[in-house]
């Protein structure tokens, strides 16, 4: 991972209010000020952002630090639960039979991560079949089956049937004996309820055990927005956060989580099938703000 | 210090409605560094400024804001058609930009654009790499009637492209649209890749393609493959999402290169010139 150059702002800061001894009102509004545009450069949605931001400023100011801790440490901590609240934690996985279905925008990753995590549970013991209800995309099927293929994973799809709801019921039927099932869908946003409908309609097939909403990390200020309607469609159950190989933060994956009550299930780091991780959210923080290891601080007090 | 019916913009006259604005460029997507960048200027352009009684200060700095933006997205201009038009052919058209923005499905909508003015169009299948890749491009084709060169998966695209544009040669054709993989700017090895491609295609036209839905990011992905080969301009997909494509201002900023057309759906006309004016009216709406 690429840990950056806006935690340097941040950093500077920090050190102000090292240097400052005891906590006074207008170096922690500088601090809040810097933590602000920390969070913004993440993507975090700008209304959360003030939100959180005056929470923060405002507990600084008005809670007493913990015995042994400094007015830096103290601040850090507040920043660090506030965030912790919105974020909770990675979103639980059982490694037992179960349905999921894939849900996000044009490109923000589904197939990539579809594959990825039939290779999870395969790799837990578990025997997975991945569905293609992909009929919008061209080369969707090929995509998805060529995956499938190389992972040796059994794939269900109709190449020429363009009904995915029916491709989806016969694809459940088919793949009865398989432990863990993935329904990978067509991307599609908020604004396309042709596509929404169709969603709504293969979520209605089953009672899916997860709902994973797939973000791509670079995604800004739409997140909340697209979060919510997918949302309000099929019920999400957990996030994933693609392409975090990269420079961007994933701080729309924090606004969708905070709007829409959910937790965050897997990051995505790469390509190919094995770039897949349990979502950490200390690390996440510590990316979100460009620092280290806040967690440390916090067990202190 | 009233005179004749001005007053005197000082900073501090200025300071509410330049936080607003700044805001909601924040909030369309302009990234934070770009946004201070442009405020910083039209304080500094402001202040001292006489302005006329009447005229809220608000307006004056809304008014600054639509010229600065204004100015950045309209710093050099290309017209792909006039371009496509005049230039020696075949006129040979690299893609390039990070994972899933769009690339495969704007040549797919380009190709169409050229063909309905009778330009004739190659397609070269440069994503050797992602799985599909090949038969998703294909599939544009075919249903376009447009010839695609390919070759097996995994193998150069550079070696590709070659074959695309020996094509276009010889068969008279005017325009060869090159794909590629899509790759994050941070992955050394496929951006030197990048770079290679270009040395031995030497393209005419290198776009760059993002996604209106992109955030901060956009700044630093625009800079580095930049950096890596040169663009000539930049397309923005899905413009339909809703949101405010603040990403324009940010990637034309730090490439000062043109945004040429802008994605707004999935089908094949969904591609439009892209128009400065209409683009801020929009993100200025409220
Ligand atoms: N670097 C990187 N690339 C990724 C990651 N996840 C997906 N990708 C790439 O992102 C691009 C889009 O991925 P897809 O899986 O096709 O996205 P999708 O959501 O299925 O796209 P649609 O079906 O068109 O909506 C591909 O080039 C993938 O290889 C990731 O975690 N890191
Ligand atoms: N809504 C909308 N979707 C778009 C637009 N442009 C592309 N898409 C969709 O975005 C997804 C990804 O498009 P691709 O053309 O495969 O993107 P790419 O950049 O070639 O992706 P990789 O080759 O994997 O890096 C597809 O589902 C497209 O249909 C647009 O302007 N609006
Ligand atoms: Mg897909
Ligand atoms: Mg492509």
């Amino acid at each position: 991972m690429v840990l950056d150059n806006l935690g340097s702002s941040l950093k500077s800061a920090i050190q102000k209010l090292a240097n400052a001894g005891k906590i006074d009102k207008e170096i922690i509004d500088d601090v809040v000020k810097d933590i602000q545009r920390a969070l913004i450069q993440a993507d975090v949605n700008v209304k959360l952002v003030m939100k959180l931001s005056n929470r923060i400023k405002e507990r600084a100011l008005t809670e007493a630090p913990p015995a042994g801790m400094d007015s830096r440490e103290h601040v850090l901590r507040i920043v660090y639960t506030e965030l912790v609240n919105i974020i909770g934690k990675a979103t639980p996985i059982a490694l037992e039979p179960q349905t999921i279905m894939m849900v996000g925008l044009q490109g923000s990753g589904k197939t990539t991560t579809t594959a990825k995590l039939a290779r999870f549970f395969s790799r837990k013991g578990l025997k997975p079949a991945v569905i293609c209800a992909d009929t919008y995309r061209p080369g969707a099927y090929d995509q998805l089956s060529q995956l499938c293929e190389k992972l040796g994973v059994m794939f269900y799809g109709e190449r020429d049937n363009k009904d995915a709801v029916a491709i989806v019921r016969n694809g459940l039927k088919e793949t009865q004996k398989y432990d863990v099932r993935i329904v990978d869908t067509a991307g599609r946003h908020a604004l396309e309820t042709e596509l929404i409908k169709e969603m709504k309609d293969i979520w209605g097939l089953t009672n899916f055990t997860h709902r994973f909403l797939v973000l791509d990390a670079a995604i800004g200020q739409q997140a909340s927005e697209q979060a919510k309607a997918f949302n309000d469609a099929v019920g999400i159950t957990g996030v994933v956060i693609t392409k975090l190989d990269g420079t961007a933060k994933g701080g729309g994956a924090l606004s969708a989580v905070s709007d829409t009550n959910t937790s965050i299930a897997f990051i995505g780091v790469g390509e190919t099938p094995d770039d897949l991780e349990r979502f950490d959210p200390d690390g996440f923080i510590s990316r979100l703000l460009g620092m280290g290891d806040l967690k440390a601080l916090v067990e202190k007090a | 210090a009233i005179t004749r019916g001005e007053v005197i913009l000082s900073e501090k006259d200025l300071e509410g409605p330049l936080w607003e604005l700044e805001m909601a460029l924040l909030e369309s997507d302009v990234a934070l560094p770009v946004a201070e960048s442009i405020i910083d200027r039209i304080r500094k352009d402001l202040s001292g400024q006489h302005k006329k009684f009447l005229r809220s200060t608000g307006d004056i700095a809304e008014d600054a804001l639509r010229d600065a933006i204004l100015t950045i997205l309209s710093a050099h201009t290309l017209d792909f058609d006039d371009y496509v038009k005049g230039h020696d052919k075949p006129v040979i058209v690299v893609f390039t930009g990070v994972n899933g923005t769009g690339k495969t499905t704007t040549i797919a909508k380009l190709a169409e654009r050229l063909k309905e003015s009778n330009v004739g169009v190659v397609i070269a299948a440069g994503d050797t790499f992602r799985a599909g890749a090949i038969e998703q491009l294909q599939k544009h084709a075919d249903r376009l009637g447009v010839k695609m060169i390919k070759h097996d998966q995994g193998s150069d695209p550079a070696a590709v492209i070659y074959d695309a544009v020996a094509y276009a040669k010889s068969n008279k054709k005017d325009v060869v649209l090159a794909d590629t993989a899509g790759r994050l700017h941070t992955n050394v090895n496929l951006m030197e890749q990048l770079k290679k491609i270009s040395r031995i295609i030497r393209p005419d036209l290198v776009i760059f393609v993002d996604e209106a839905i992109a955030g901060n990011d956009a700044v630093e992905r625009a800079k580095l493959f930049n950096d890596a080969v040169p663009i000539s301009g930049s397309i923005l997909t899905k413009a339909d999402a809703d949101s405010k494509g603040g990403a324009a201002i940010s990637i034309a900023h730090i490439t000062g290169k043109p945004i040429l057309f802008l994605g707004v759906g999935q089908e094949y006309k969904d591609l439009r010139k892209f128009d400065p004016d209409w683009f801020v009216e929009r993100l200025l709406e409220r």
